[in-house]
């Protein structure tokens, strides 16, 4: 208690809250006189009497020191002495603070504002029960190209009955509806419909009301609908009565029966792993699978499934079962071929762009790196300039520690006031990443400045203040008073070892900058490569926008093909529309519906892409006829189709023009193919799948994607196009007219921001590395100038002592730039899977990177080597 | 035993202590005049050591100090004992005389050979 009390005493006594010196001194003064004054008094002379006081009362400083001593805690005084003339130091020294601070609060901001996504998307385990044991499977074609597909319902529901270390296996499928009430402009609404046990599998209990059950899976009984917790406040604002009332979803009844929290995010509704399509689901309905399906083994790759393994199982036990279950399904069908399957975490699904989150934070700690050996360097040039204040304190008695102490607090300034300004920034990023609608990150909006984040941002405070602080403290205080001394001060230098590490340092700088610049330009070719790609189709003045039909009306087929041959028409009367069409997926938007095609009932099965069109799509979307036509009016009385080069010849590999052949449809009805078009890529990257065409009145759609070539721009479309769709029917939402670029534009969406903020980074570090290198260099040429100077009287030439200075300089640049590019080789090879069209081993990239870097390397040495051979042998060595 | 005994720290803080309950606040140099006095000038101490004691002993709370004006009219700083500092003295007594009395019976030994 009375330590405790003492403490805090002492505390108080820190914070100068105690009694003054002043006070004190004064209270010393008037004890000695009183002393003095009572030994008088005895009659002892005046000034022996003052001398006896004197010597009673002892040492008046010691007894001071240990007052103060005890006054407050020593090592805190101290520390807090050492801060206030760092506060000094640093106040003096503006200019440096400032570069300091700031490069230190971009550093440790990028960083921090990385880390918390990076902490959100990726590290933060999926928030559903045991998210470890949950994994999507797709199945693959393993005889040929390893194809990979999405999942057959009726293999699905095999697997659950037969592999028993899956503890179980839920089916889902996209579905966007409209949602909202009669005449009221309706919303449209990313959703899902899943198997009744796709909630309770995830381990994600609804906050209100229940999960499907599994008689709701079947047709009739279906009008049911769990909203997400998302769209139950956005658009009924958290009504609770909610519950068991009735929503108009597609102009149809459901009753809402649950409300589930959080987030479900997918990039498997039905695509497969490079699919664009990373939805957030804001509404489910029971997945009903139309009775046919059930039990047909034969195609039908159109929905995702999600299982759980058994606690325990390793996937690879779970996945050897699965691919038993699935070996027998080509012989069941008699379409031959192979099938297995794969497993893929549920994690990597939904944080699938890990790798590019990894490399941007490797990117931007390499740059936060380089800020700190920059500044240790810059630093390390002052401790020459601080020598002889140093020396004269450490002769003084200031012990070793006391000195690195002393130079060490200036960083813990520096970096104490960079780490505030960095936290302040990272939050400015990360509020302006979450509200960029281009950032399409799943979990993204779960990214915020937490405790984690904080403390990531203290850390890296702390580690770039030991990174950069240490070195120039140590030196200072590991320097001999007497050489610093003995130096007259003009020539101090903190000799060869200084110079040694200083160099190291800059190999390290460039050495990371080399290897930034390069992962940069790989990117950024690959970006380059990726907009250039032969995409089979045009974008110039092609818009697109959704057609979703919902309501009654739009239950019968028949009434769908007829609605879709009125708009059709409506639509190509609208003046300054060159062409029209509609297609029920876009090219760019991922694979989807996925089929067989056959020869005949005996011949191998080929799954390809699945697309019901309008004859006017082809021309519309600038997709070339190679051989034959497309289907036009005069099919409607037979079953007609085009192919992609790709499918053809997956039907017939011999023949090189089959127009005019037939074969067996997605419907398993003939068709006669008419013509062949060009392949199209479902997703940027990849190369085209084979792809069927079929029009539309075969199998007439529900929600189509309208493409529309016009001179007009989208603005000019709006109205004439909303009294086309509302003058056929004034119910249908209007979807926004976008221009097709955007297909493609929001396919390297994230390439480009990645590729950006790496090539931001590479040139910062870029810049950072040159000041560095003009640095040590301006500062070699400082100390060599008397010998310069000299060797110049002696009658050196210019050229040779610039050559020399050069060399010196160059050293390092060069060593650090050959381990740089050992190192961007390394890096290249890690995100292979992040390039496109380029080798991670590109030699020009590599020799332009050097070129660069040599050069930059080269103009930081011969600014200060120029100067230093300018001036005349005279000025120098008369201001000796 | 030598005339002028060195005094250390513990016993210090209980003389200060009793010195200021029997005889009231004092200032530093009088509390120095009355420990000589009562210690018959047998104990000697360096006067300015008086000084970092009493301001532990203001920061255990067992004294308080305030500036006030001594009899022949000069400004002095006055000490005055707490509640807690007579506690804290109580303590210390009773610890002291316990001790003392183990050492009496010591002291009070009768060896065989004595």
């Amino acid at each position: 208690m009375r330590a405790l009390r003492r403490m805090w005493h002492r505390l108080l006594g820190i914070a100068g809250l105690h009694r003054s010196e002043r006070d004190l001194n004064e209270e010393f003064a008037s004890h000695i006189q009183m002393l003095a004054e009572d030994l008088i008094r005895r009659g002892v002379p005046d000034e022996e009497a003052w001398r006896r006081a004197r010597v009673k009362f002892g040492n008046v400083p010691s007894t001071m020191e240990q007052y103060r001593d005890q006054r407050s805690v020593p090592f805190i005084d101290a520390t807090l002495q050492d801060l206030r003339y760092a506060w000094r130091l640093m106040r003096r020294n503006r200019g440096f603070s400032t570069v300091a601070i700031v490069s230190l609060a971009i550093g440790i901001g990028a960083n921090t504002a990385i880390f918390s996504v990076v902490n959100a998307v990726v590290l933060q385990p999926l928030p559903y029960r045991d998210p470890g044991q949950l994994f999507a499977v797709r199945e693959v074609r393993t005889d040929k190209d390893t194809a990979v597909f999405p999942v057959n319902p009726a293999h699905a529901r095999a697997w659950a009955a037969e592999c028993r270390s899956l503890a179980d296996v839920a089916i889902l499928s996209n579905s966007r509806a409209q949602i909202g009430a009669g005449n009221e402009a309706a919303a449209i609404a990313r959703g899902a419909r899943v198997t009744h046990n796709f909630f309770s599998m995830l381990g994600a209990e609804p906050m209100l009301g229940r999960t499907f059950r599994a008689e709701e899976e079947e047709p009739g009984l279906d009008r049911v609908v769990i909203l997400s917790e998302s769209l139950w406040r956005a658009r009924f604002n958290a009504d609770r009565s909610l519950l068991g009332r009735m929503v108009l979803i597609d102009g149809v009844d459901h009753q809402v029966i649950g409300v589930v929290a959080g987030s479900f995010w997918t990039a498997f509704g039905g695509g497969v792993s490079s699919s664009p399509a990373n939805n957030q689901y804001q509404m489910f309905r029971p997945l009903v699978i139309p009775i046919d399906q059930r039990t047909r083994l034969m195609g039908n790759y159109n929905y995702a499934a999600l299982t759980r393994l058994k606690p325990g199982v390793t996937p690879e036990a779970a996945l050897a079962e699965l691919n038993v279950v699935q070996s027998r399904f080509p012989a069941m069908t008699g379409a031959g071929g192979e099938l297995g399957a794969l497993l893929i975490p549920l994690q990597d699904i939904v944080t699938g762009r890990s790798l590019a989150l990894w490399m941007l934070a490797a990117a931007v700690g390499a740059v936060l790196l380089i800020v700190c050996v920059n500044l240790a360097n810059l630093l390390l040039s002052r401790v020459a300039a601080r020598a002889r204040e140093t020396a004269v304190r450490s002769a003084l008695g200031a012990s070793r520690g006391r000195i690195f102490a002393h130079a060490f607090s200036e960083s813990m300034l520096l970096s104490g006031f960079g780490g505030a300004c960095g936290l302040l920034l990272a939050s400015v990023i990360v509020e302006m990443l979450t509200s960029t609608p281009t950032v399409q990150l799943p979990r993204l909006h779960e990214v915020r400045i937490d405790a984690s984040v904080m403390v990531f941002a203290l850390l890296a405070t702390l580690a770039t203040t030991v990174i950069f602080g240490v070195l120039p403290a140590w030196r200072l205080a590991g320097q001999l008073p007497g050489d610093a001394l003995r130096s007259s001060g003009r020539a101090v230098t903190d000799g060869r070892q200084g110079a040694r590490l200083r160099e190291m340092l800059i190999g390290v700088e460039v050495g990371l900058s080399t290897a930034l610049l390069i992962v940069a330009v790989l990117l950024s070719i690959s970006l380059n490569r990726l907009l250039n790609v032969d995409k089979g189709f045009d974008t110039e003045q092609v818009f697109t926008f959704d057609v979703d039909t919902a309501g009654p009306q739009y239950e019968d087929a028949e009434g769908r093909s007829r609605f879709f041959d009125r708009l059709l028409a409506r639509l190509d009367a609208i003046p300054g529309i060159q062409a029209v069409g509609f297609t029920t997926q876009l090219p760019l938007e991922g694979n989807s519906w996925n089929d067989a095609i056959y020869r005949d009932a005996s011949s191998e099965r080929h799954s390809v892409e699945n697309r019901y069109a309008s004859p006017g799509f082809f021309d519309a979307m600038g997709v070339k006829v190679l051989k034959g036509r497309a289907f036009d009016d005069t099919d409607r009385a037979r079953g007609v189709a085009v192919l992609s080069p790709k499918a053809a010849s997956l039907l017939w590999p011999d023949d090189q023009d089959p127009v005019g052949r037939e074969f067996m449809g997605e419907d398993d009805k003939p068709k006669l193919l008419v013509g062949i078009v060009a392949d199209t890529r479902a997703v940027l990257q990849d190369i085209s799948a084979p792809h069927a065409y079929y029009p539309y009145w075969q199998r007439p759609p529900g929600d189509v994607a309208m493409v529309i070539r016009s001179r007009a721009d989208a603005d000019a479309l709006v109205a004439p196009v909303r009294n086309a769709l509302h003058g056929e029917d004034p119910t249908l939402p209007i979807a926004p007219i976008e221009p097709a670029q955007g297909l493609v534009d929001g396919s390297v969406a994230q390439r480009r921001l990645q590729s950006r903020l790496v090539v931001l980074f590479a040139v910062s570090a870029l810049l950072v590395a040159s000041v560095g290198i003009y640095g040590v260099v301006a500062y070699a040429v400082t100390r060599r100038r008397n010998e310069l100077s000299i060797r110049l009287a002696l009658g050196a030439s210019r050229a040779a002592l610039m050559a020399s200075i050069v060399r010196q300089g160059m050293t390092p640049v060069l060593a650090g730039v050959a381990a740089g590019i050992a190192l961007g080789l390394l890096l290249g090879r890690t995100i292979r899977a992040l390039l496109f069209g380029v080798h991670a081993t590109d030699g020009q990239t590599m020799a332009l990177v050097s070129l660069l870097l040599v050069s930059v390397g080269l103009a930081a040495c011969l600014i200060p080597a120029r100067r230093a051979t300018i001036g005349t042998t005279l000025d120098v060595l008369r201001s000796e | 035993m030598s005339p002028k005994t060195e005094v250390w720290q513990g016993t210090l803080a209980l003389m200060v202590l009793k010195t200021l309950s029997a005889m009231g606040p004092q200032h530093g140099y009088g509390l120095a005049r009355r420990i000589e006095q009562t210690s018959e000038d047998a104990l000697s101490i360096n006067e300015g050591t008086l000084y970092p004691l009493l301001l532990k002993l203001e920061q255990e709370g067992a004294i308080e100090s305030e500036w006030g004006v001594s009899d022949n009219n000069r400004r002095a700083r006055f000490y005055r004992i707490t509640r807690a500092g007579l506690k804290q003295l109580n303590a210390e007594m009773s610890q002291w005389a316990q001790v003392n009395e183990i050492v009496d019976r010591f002291i009070a030994l009768k060896g065989e050979k004595a």
